[in-house]
């Protein structure tokens, strides 16, 4: 899922100080899931900014609303009646929702509640880490199922750099070696021959380097 | 310093580009920086043009101040990060690099090593200020440099435009000026007709504009131009002087010869003759002006 973690409220503030109608706007997907921009954290920021404003004098309406998906032309059409009553949307949805909304509604200033963070998986409640950089070509058959790009802190394709130390990252203890966790399960499914092909130069092309990417499915385009 | 003396000074400063070899032999780079060696203020070394893998400008600059030219070195930040930038900045002062001039840099997409990723860890007007700030002794993190390098900076501007782009093009002007840009190149100019509209609102004895001459090669290459690059504007009349010219490799160079003329009693810096691997011509495009 996409991770995304709170903004500090103080930038938020400072975002939307200049607006008297706000519609706070959560995401019932992943950003539910990690806590960050889901119906609960969409209630507790509402909350926190209303006795904000309040505690400053200053007349401001925050109302709440939580779409199925902000990145969905479906789910983004349940409030066109209702968003020219809003001086701006306070999106608590990941970068994708934010400006899912702001294409759909030009008119309106859309504002980031969350920061987008990576593509992850919980660890445990609380703790989410990075698994995949979305580099468009997917090496994971080769590297054990644990992938070099978003995991090693160099990239490196071919087996650990200099720095691995006792199985961490030289990045320091708290990282684990991508590369010595990528041994440890090819030695465990028996496959450390895997370990010994090298690896051809990777194409960033699929990456961002060919600008920003599209994928298109012509056999399911309506 | 001959190349800033002389924009300094009023007088009309010659440029010329010379592409570094995709390989390490340099003697055709070298040859034929030195067939205009007298007539040539200093050489602008391209940095990796178009995306295509060849030396780097830090390089070609090196080689031919070594030969006794000056030379511009280009930077851009597409394939290198801050720390580089700065340390190949560095690199290039200390070793006698006098010009540099920071450029957009084409997307790698359009290269030779297509699967390459891009860098862009910061942006053209960030390099411009790194530069000035090195001018005060002072790197990107606000660390003193032990040392501080004099650079004559330059950036790129666009002529071209009409209306709102030209406002948004003289705003960036004017931001770069502040960034500490001595003085500008600009993409390819065929005529004075295209930069009208620029030349009203700029004072070309306050900035200094040095705009590119490129050395036609054949129609096929104007009319490609033409289609392909909307900011340079080759008129009919250019293109109608080729078609009808019974030696067109002549006419190419005539053109050349003509522009450059041109700009230079309508009061520009200098001029930045381009040949893109016809480098062998220059000589004969700037004959006039060899002693
Ligand atoms: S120590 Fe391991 S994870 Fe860290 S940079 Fe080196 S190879 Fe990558």
């Amino acid at each position: 899922m996409i991770v995304a973690d709170k903004k500090p409220i103080d930038e938020v503030i400072e975002t939307i100080k200049d607006y008297e109608k706000i519609l706070l706007l959560g995401c019932n997907e992943c950003v539910t899931v990690c806590e960050a921009g889901g119906k609960k954290e969409v209630e507790v920021l509402a909350s926190a900014l209303r006795m904000y404003f309040l505690n400053n004098g200053k007349k401001v309406s925050i109302e709440e609303k939580t779409l199925e998906r902000q990145c969905d032309h479906e789910y983004l059409e349940e409030i066109r009646d209702v968003i020219d009553q809003y001086d701006a949307v306070l999106s608590l949805a990941c970068g994708v929702g934010v400006q899912f909304t702001a294409d759909k509604y030009l008119s309106t200033p859309v504002l980031p509640g969350v920061n987008t963070c990576f593509l992850g998986a919980t660890e445990k409640r609380g703790v989410w880490t990075e698994r995949c950089q979305a580099c468009g070509k997917c090496i994971l058959a080769s590297t054990g199922g644990i992938c070099p790009v978003s995991r090693c802190a160099k990239r490196v394709m071919n087996g650990p750099c200099g720095g691995s130390t006792n199985g961490k990252c030289e990045l320091g203890p708290d990282t684990d070696c991508a590369w010595q966790l990528i041994i440890n399960r090819l030695e465990a499914m028996g496959k450390m021959d895997e370990y010994e092909k090298l690896s051809p130069l990777k194409d960033w092309a699929t990456d961002r380097a060919g600008g920003p990417r599209t994928v298109e499915r012509e056999d399911i385009q309506s | 310093m001959q190349f800033k003396n002389k924009v300094e000074s009023g007088e009309f400063a010659i440029l010329a580009e010379i592409e570094p070899p995709k390989g390490v032999d340099t003697t055709v780079m070298v040859e034929n920086a030195q067939r205009v060696k007298g007539v040539v203020d200093a050489f602008i070394v391209p940095e990796m043009s178009n995306a295509v893998m060849r030396m780097s400008s830090l390089g070609g600059s090196l080689l031919l101040n070594s030969k006794g030219m000056e030379s511009v070195m280009q930077v851009c930040c597409r394939d290198r990060n801050r720390l580089a930038l700065q340390g190949d900045i560095l690199a290039a002062c200390a070793s006698g690099v006098k010009n540099i001039i920071a450029v957009k840099g084409v997307d790698p997409g359009n290269g030779d090593h297509h699967q390459t990723r891009a860098v862009y860890d910061i942006s053209l007007s960030e390099l411009l200020n790194t530069m000035q700030l090195f001018q005060e002794g002072k790197d990107m993190a606000g660390i003193n440099l032990k040392g501080s390098p004099e650079i004559f900076v330059g950036s790129n501007i666009t002529m071209t435009a009409t209306g709102s782009l030209l406002d948004k093009e003289l705003e960036e002007l004017r931001s770069k000026v502040d960034s500490g840009t001595d003085y500008f190149v600009t993409p390819p100019v065929f005529d004075m007709q295209s930069v009208n509209s620029f030349l009203k609102k700029v004072d070309l004895s306050k900035t200094h504009i040095i705009p590119t001459v490129l050395l036609l090669k054949s129609l096929g290459m104007a009319r490609y131009i033409s289609k392909v690059m909307p900011h340079v504007k080759i008129p009919d009349s250019v293109i109608k002087r080729l078609q009808e010219a019974p030696d067109k490799a002549r006419e190419c160079t005539r053109i050349s010869m003509d522009m450059i003329e041109t700009l230079k009693s309508e009061g520009f810096s200098g001029v930045n003759v381009s040949t893109i691997g016809w480098e062998n011509k220059l000589p004969e495009i700037l004959g006039v002006f060899a002693d």
